[in-house]
C-alpha cells in the first residue's frame, strides 16, 4: 500500500507531523485494524501472563503481588505447592489422563469415520453426516446432562468415573477429529490414489502407504486438536466425575476460584499452558517436516496452513 | 498450640476441600422421596392423600421431632451371636472423603475382610443407585430424611442391636432412640452438626450473640456488602429466613410461608449482595469472606485446616441458635439389603461407633463431629484441639432430641415448592 | 478401486460410537422429562416408550418461561448477555481477522500465533487470570486508582453484570476469531481486486464485496459461540457468585445437582435445545453444504 504523501518530503517533516500523517494516512482503516489487533492480541495474552507471574508470587495472595519466589507454590511449600498437594497432582494427571486416552480413541475412530463420511455415497451418509455435526453445535450443559442421565438410568452399569468421562470426551471430540480430516482429505483430492492404483497398488496398499501418510499432517493436527479440547474441557468432566479421584484441572481451578484461591492453582495452570506450548512449539516443527513437500513458495505456509486445518469448519 | 495430629493429617484436609462441602450441600438437599401416597405396601395404587394427612413413602407417616415415627419392620432382623463373617470384599457406600480411609483399612485388618469404598454425589445418586442395583454394598451413609424411603423401598435391612453395644454405651441418649427412627431399628447415627452463623470478629462489629435477634445481622449488613454468604442450599437458606422471622416450622409447606422467606431472602441482594457457596471453611479464615451462614463443623474445619500461616484463629467465631430455633442435622450409617456379610455389617455399625474410632475419625479426617458423650467442648478445649472461642461448634446430647429442629422429608409438592423457590432466590427474579 | 463397503465400514464404528452416546443420551434426555416419577423414590422414572410420554410436568415447567412467571427473567437476561457479548466479539473480532487475513504480511505468523494461544490455554485458566486481574487489590483497581479514571472502582466481582459479560467476551473471543479468520481467508483475492480495478474505493470494495461474501463466515462463527455461551452457568459462578446475573444454565445447574426434580432440569434443558435448536440446524446445513462445495 503506497501512502500519498501530503506536504513537504520525509526528511523535512517533523516527527510530530510524521506521527499524524501516520495516523492520518487515507488508508485509515488500516491503521485502526493494526492497532485494534494488535491491541487484542496482547489484551487477550495479557491476563494469562499475569496469572502465570502470580503463580510465582512469595505470598499467598493471587492478586497482590508480594515479592519473587520461583519455586514455593511449584515444590517448595510443604503443604500446598503443585508437587506437595496431592489434590492438585491428582487433578493433573487426571487430565492428562483423559487428554491421552481420548487421543488414542478419538483419533482412530475419527480418521475412519471421516474416510466413511467422505467417500460413502449411498443410504444413511446423509444422516451419518448430519449426525456427525450435531456435537460441534450442541451447547456442553445438553450433552452434560444428557450423559450424566443415560448412565444413571440406561447404561447404569457405568458409573461416574474416568471411564464415563473418557466417553464423554470422546463423543464431542469425535467431529472435531472429522472435520480437520475431511479437510484434509478433500484439499488431497483422489489423485495419488489413483495413481497408485494405476501402477498396481492394492486398496490396502493405496490406504497404507499412499492415504494415511498424505494424512499424516491433519491427523497431528487432530492429536493436537483433541488434547487441547479436553484438557480444556470442564462441563463433561464435571458432571460426570466420580468425586475427589476424578476431578481435573479446570475443575479444580473452578472450584479453588469460587472458594479461597491459592497461587499453587495459578502454578497448576501454569504448568499445563508450558507444557502445551512445548507441545505447541514441537508439533510446528514436526508439522514443518511432515508437510516440507508441500508448502507453497511464499513462505509463511506452516503456520498458516495448521490454521488451515484446523479452522477447516 | 494446635495437636500434632493436624499438621500431620493437613494434607488429607485438601483431599476433601470442596468435596466435603460439596456433599454436605447435597445432602441436605436431598430430602425427596415421598409420593402422594401410592400405597404399595398394600399392593393398590390409589392415591390416599386424604384432606390434611401428608404422609411420606409407600404411606408411612413423615417423621418430625414431636411426631416420632416407628418404620415398619419388614422382615426380622438377623439372628444374634453369629460369627462374622471373614475374607472377600465388604462393599462401604458413602460421600467423598467422608470417612477415613484409616479407619476403614484398621476395619479390614480386624477382621481379614477387603474394604473398597464406593463414593455417589448426593443422596438423590445414593438412593437411585441403591433402587437401581447400580450398586450392591454391604453399608450405606444414609440421611435421616431418606430412611422412610429406604425402608419403603426395601433398601435397607433392620438391625440387630445386640452387635452394637457401643450404641448404648458411647452415644448420645437423645440418639439411641431418635424420632426418625423409634428404637434405631434401622441405622445408627454418624455425625452431627448445627447450622448457624459464623464470622470473623476482627472485621464484624456487632456482638451477635447478644442482639436480640442474632439472624437479623445479615438483613443488616449494608457495610460489609461483597462479603457476606449464604450457604447454596434450598432448605438452608430458606430456612434461615424463616428463623429470622421467627417461623420455626421449617419443614412447613404452607407456600405462603415459603414465599415469604422467600421475599427475605431476596431482600437480602440489595442490602448486601450476597454470595451464595459452601466454601465459608476456606473464606472465612482466609478473609475473603467475613459474615456466613455456616455449618458447625466447617468452623472446626476452617480452624483446623484453613488457617493461613501465623494466624491462629482467635477471631473466627460461630453462633448456633438454642434448641428448637436453629436447625441441626446428623446422618446415619445403615446396612444394606444387599449385603452379603450382614454380621460384618452390624459389625461395622459397632466400630464405628467405638469411642476411639469416632473421636480419630473426627479429629484426623472429617472435622464432624460424631454424637458421642466422650466428646465434649471442654475435653476438646483441654486437649487444645480447639479454640476458647470456637467452644460452641461442639454439640451435646441435649441438642437432639424432642424440641429440636431437624429439617426432615416432605411431600413431593412440599419438595418441589421448596426447590423451586430456592431456584427463583438464585435467579434473583 | 476400493471395495465399495469400505467406507461403509469405516464409518460404522463411529457411527455407532455417536448413535450410542449421543443420540441416545438425548433420547434420555426426553425420556427424564416426559417420564413419571417413581411413587417410593421419589426419583424420576423415564419413559422409553413414546406412547407413554407425560406431558404435563414438562408443559408446567415451559409455563414458567411465559413473562412475568419463574424463568423468564432468568431467560431475558441471559439473552440480553448473549447478544451483548456477540455482538461485541464481532465488532472486535471482525477487524482483527479481517486484518489478519487481508493486510498483516510480515506480522501475519506472529499474530496467528498470538490468536491461536488463547485457544490453547484453558478457558477456566483465562477466567482464573480474569478473576484475578479484577478482585479487590488486582491490578486492574490499582490502575485506576492510579491514572485517576475511577478513585473508588467499582465492586467488580460482586454480581456485577459488566464483569460478567466482559468476561464472557474475554473467554468465547478466540472461539470466534479463529473459524471468521478461515472463512475471510476462503474469500476469493481476485474478487476483491476486480472491485478495485473497477474503480471501488477501499470501502466500498469492503462493504460491497468482502463483507457480504464473509456474511457465512460471520453467522457461523457468530453460532460458534452463542449456543454454547447460551448454556454457560460456569462463567457466571466464577466471575460473581450472585443470583443477580445467574444464567439458565445455572437453573439447569440446580434442578440436577441435588433436588428431586430432574425432570424439571430435563425439561429445561429439552427447552434449550429446542430453542437454539433452530440455529444448530440452521448452522449444520450451512456447513453440509459447503462442504459439499470444496472441490474434491
Amino acid at each position: 500500500m503506497t501512502a500519498i504523501a501530503v506536504g513537504p518530503g520525509p526528511a523535512q517533516r517533523s516527527a510530530l507531523a510524521r506521527a499524524r500523517a501516520w495516523i492520518a494516512n487515507p488508508w485509515g482503516r488500516a491503521r485502526f485494524l493494526v492497532i485494534i489487533s494488535w491491541a487484542y492480541a496482547i489484551s487477550s495474552i495479557l491476563p494469562v501472563i499475569i496469572a502465570i507471574q502470580f503463580s510465582f508470587n512469595s505470598g499467598r495472595s493471587v492478586s497482590a503481588w508480594q515479592g519473587f519466589s520461583l519455586t514455593r507454590w511449584y515444590w517448595g511449600d510443604p503443604t500446598n505447592s503443585v508437587w506437595h498437594d496431592p489434590t492438585l497432582q491428582s487433578a493433573l494427571f487426571q487430565s492428562l489422563k483423559l487428554a491421552g486416552l481420548d487421543m488414542a480413541i478419538a483419533t482412530p475412530l475419527g480418521v475412519m469415520l471421516a474416510l466413511g463420511l467422505a467417500r460413502w455415497r449411498g443410504y444413511g451418509s446423509g444422516a451419518s453426516n448430519f449426525l456427525m455435526l450435531f456435537p460441534l453445535v450442541t451447547p456442553e450443559i445438553v450433552m452434560g446432562v444428557s450423559l450424566y442421565l443415560v448412565f444413571l438410568y440406561l447404561f447404569t452399569f457405568i458409573h461416574p468415573s474416568t471411564a464415563a468421562q473418557v466417553l464423554g470426551h470422546v463423543t464431542f471430540s469425535l467431529s472435531y477429529v472429522v472435520v480437520i480430516i475431511r479437510g484434509r482429505l478433500f484439499s488431497i483430492g483422489r489423485q495419488y490414489e489413483e495413481a497408485a492404483a494405476d501402477l498396481g497398488a492394492t486398496p490396502w496398499e493405496t490406504l497404507r502407504l499412499v492415504l494415511l501418510p498424505l494424512l499424516m499432517p491433519a491427523i497431528f493436527s487432530s492429536l493436537m486438536i483433541v488434547f487441547a479440547i479436553s484438557i480444556d474441557d470442564f462441563v463433561i468432566s464435571q458432571w460426570l466425575s466420580c468425586g475427589g479421584a476424578c476431578d481435573t484441572i479446570p475443575i479444580r481451578i473452578y472450584s479453588a476460584t469460587r472458594g479461597a484461591p491459592l497461587p499453587s492453582v495459578n502454578a497448576l495452570a501454569a504448568i499445563m499452558v508450558y507444557f502445551t506450548l512445548a507441545a505447541l512449539v514441537s508439533a510446528y516443527f514436526l508439522f514443518r517436516y511432515l508437510t516440507r513437500g508441500e508448502r507453497p513458495a511464499a513462505g509463511h505456509g506452516g503456520a498458516t496452513s495448521m490454521v488451515g486445518d484446523m479452522g477447516a469448519f | 498450640m494446635i495437636d500434632n495430629t493436624f499438621e500431620r493429617k493437613r494434607l488429607l484436609a485438601q483431599l476433601r476441600e470442596e468435596k466435603i462441602a460439596r456433599r454436605k450441600l447435597l445432602k441436605a438437599f436431598g430430602s425427596a422421596g415421598l409420593a402422594a401416597a401410592a400405597l404399595p405396601l398394600l399392593g393398590r395404587g390409589a392415591l390416599a392423600d386424604e384432606a390434611g394427612k401428608q404422609s411420606g413413602p409407600g404411606g408411612l407417616p413423615l417423621a418430625r421431632p414431636d411426631k416420632p415415627v416407628t418404620l415398619p419392620l419388614y422382615e426380622d432382623p438377623i439372628k444374634s451371636g453369629l460369627a462374622p463373617e471373614t475374607g472377600g470384599t465388604f462393599k462401604v457406600f458413602n460421600y467423598q472423603d467422608y470417612i477415613d480411609k484409616d479407619l476403614l483399612t484398621n476395619f479390614g485388618k480386624l477382621y481379614n475382610v477387603e474394604v473398597e469404598l464406593t463414593t455417589f454425589d448426593s443422596m438423590d445418586q445414593c438412593i437411585t443407585r441403591l433402587a437401581t442395583h447400580g450398586v450392591a454394598p454391604d453399608v450405606s451413609d444414609i440421611t435421616p430424611d431418606r430412611l422412610d424411603q429406604a425402608v419403603a423401598g426395601k433398601l435397607i435391612k433392620p438391625i440387630n442391636k445386640d452387635y452394637i453395644p457401643n450404641l448404648q454405651a458411647n452415644v448420645w441418649p437423645s440418639l439411641h432412640s431418635p424420632f426418625y427412627d423409634v428404637g434405631s431399628q434401622y441405622g445408627v447415627p454418624y455425625t452431627i452438626y448445627k447450622t448457624g452463623i459464623g464470622w470473623r470478629d476482627d472485621k464484624i462489629s456487632e456482638d451477635i450473640p447478644n442482639l436480640a435477634n442474632p439472624w437479623s445481622i445479615f438483613w443488616n449488613s449494608q457495610k460489609y456488602t461483597g462479603y457476606v454468604g449464604v450457604l447454596d442450599d434450598a432448605r438452608e437458606s430458606l430456612t434461615m429466613a424463616m428463623c429470622y422471622r421467627g417461623q420455626y416450622d421449617i419443614n412447613t409447606e404452607d407456600p405462603a410461608q415459603i414465599e415469604a422467606a422467600l421475599n427475605d431472602l431476596k431482600a437480602l441482594i440489595p442490602i448486601c449482595n450476597p454470595k451464595i457457596n459452601i466454601t465459608e471453611y476456606q473464606t472465612l479464615p482466609q478473609g475473603n469472606s467475613w459474615l456466613h451462614q455456616s455449618w458447625s463443623g466447617d468452623l472446626l474445619g476452617a480452624y483446623v485446616f484453613y488457617l493461613p500461616k501465623g494466624d491462629d484463629g482467635s477471631h473466627l467465631r460461630f453462633w448456633g441458635a438454642p434448641k428448637g430455633k436453629g436447625p441441626i442435622q446428623n446422618d446415619t450409617f445403615a446396612i444394606c439389603s444387599t449385603t452379603t456379610k450382614p454380621v460384618l455389617a452390624h459389625l461395622f455399625l459397632n466400630y464405628i461407633l467405638d469411642k476411639d474410632v469416632a473421636y480419630g475419625n473426627f479429629i484426623n479426617f472429617t472435622g464432624y463431629q460424631p454424637p458421642q458423650v466422650s466428646i465434649t467442648a471442654d475435653s476438646l478445649l483441654e486437649k487444645k484441639v480447639i479454640p476458647n472461642n470456637l467452644k460452641n461448634v461442639i454439640l451435646t446430647s441435649d441438642d437432639a432430641g424432642v424440641g429440636s429442629m431437624q429439617e426432615m422429608t416432605l411431600t413431593p409438592k412440599g419438595q418441589a415448592l421448596w426447590q423451586s423457590a430456592y431456584a427463583r432466590f438464585n435467579s434473583g427474579t | 478401486m476400493y471395495p465399495k463397503w469400505l467406507w461403509p465400514v469405516f464409518a460404522i464404528p463411529g457411527v455407532v460410537w455417536l448413535l450410542l452416546l449421543f443420540l441416545v443420551p438425548f433420547y434420555a434426555v426426553i425420556g427424564v422429562a416426559f417420564g413419571g416419577v417413581d411413587p417410593i423414590f421419589q426419583s424420576p422414572v423415564p419413559a422409553w416408550n413414546p406412547l407413554q410420554w407425560n406431558f404435563d410436568s414438562a408443559l408446567n415447567t415451559l409455563q414458567g418461561f411465559l413473562p412475568g412467571r419463574e424463568y423468564w427473567q432468568v431467560f431475558l437476561r441471559t439473552t440480553e448477555y448473549v447478544a451483548i457479548s456477540l455482538v461485541s466479539c464481532l465488532l472486535i473480532g471482525y477487524p482483527v481477522a479481517y486484518y489478519i487475513s487481508r493486510h498483516a504480511k510480515r506480522t501475519k505468523g506472529i499474530l496467528l500465533v498470538l490468536l491461536i494461544l488463547p485457544f490453547w490455554v484453558s478457558y477456566l485458566m483465562r477466567m482464573l487470570a480474569w478473576v484475578n486481574l479484577f478482585s479487590p487489590d488486582g491490578y486492574v483497581d490499582k490502575f485506576l486508582i492510579w491514572s485517576g479514571i475511577a478513585p473508588q472502582p467499582p465492586d467488580w466481582l460482586n454480581g456485577n453484570p459488566v464483569s460478567v459479560i466482559l468476561g464472557l467476551i474475554y473467554g468465547y473471543i478466540p472461539y470466534l476469531i479463529l473459524p471468521l479468520l478461515s472463512a475471510l481467508d476462503r474469500i476469493d483475492k481476485s474478487l476483491l481486486e476486480a472491485a478495485r480495478d473497477l474503480g471501488a474505493s477501499p470501502s466500498r470494495a469492503f462493504f460491497h464485496v468482502t463483507l457480504p461474501l464473509s456474511k457465512t463466515g460471520i453467522l457461523g462463527a457468530s453460532v460458534i459461540i452463542a449456543l454454547p455461551m447460551y448454556g454457560d452457568y460456569y462463567t457466571p459462578n466464577i466471575i460473581s457468585g450472585s443470583p443477580r446475573t445467574s444464567m439458565l444454565g445455572n437453573q439447569i445447574d440446580i434442578f440436577f445437582h441435588g433436588g428431586p426434580q430432574p425432570s424439571v432440569g430435563a425439561a429445561l434443558t429439552l427447552f434449550l435445545s429446542v430453542f437454539l435448536g433452530v440455529l444448530m440446524i440452521y448452522y449444520m446445513v450451512t456447513i453440509a453444504k459447503a462442504q459439499k462445495e470444496i472441490p474434491s
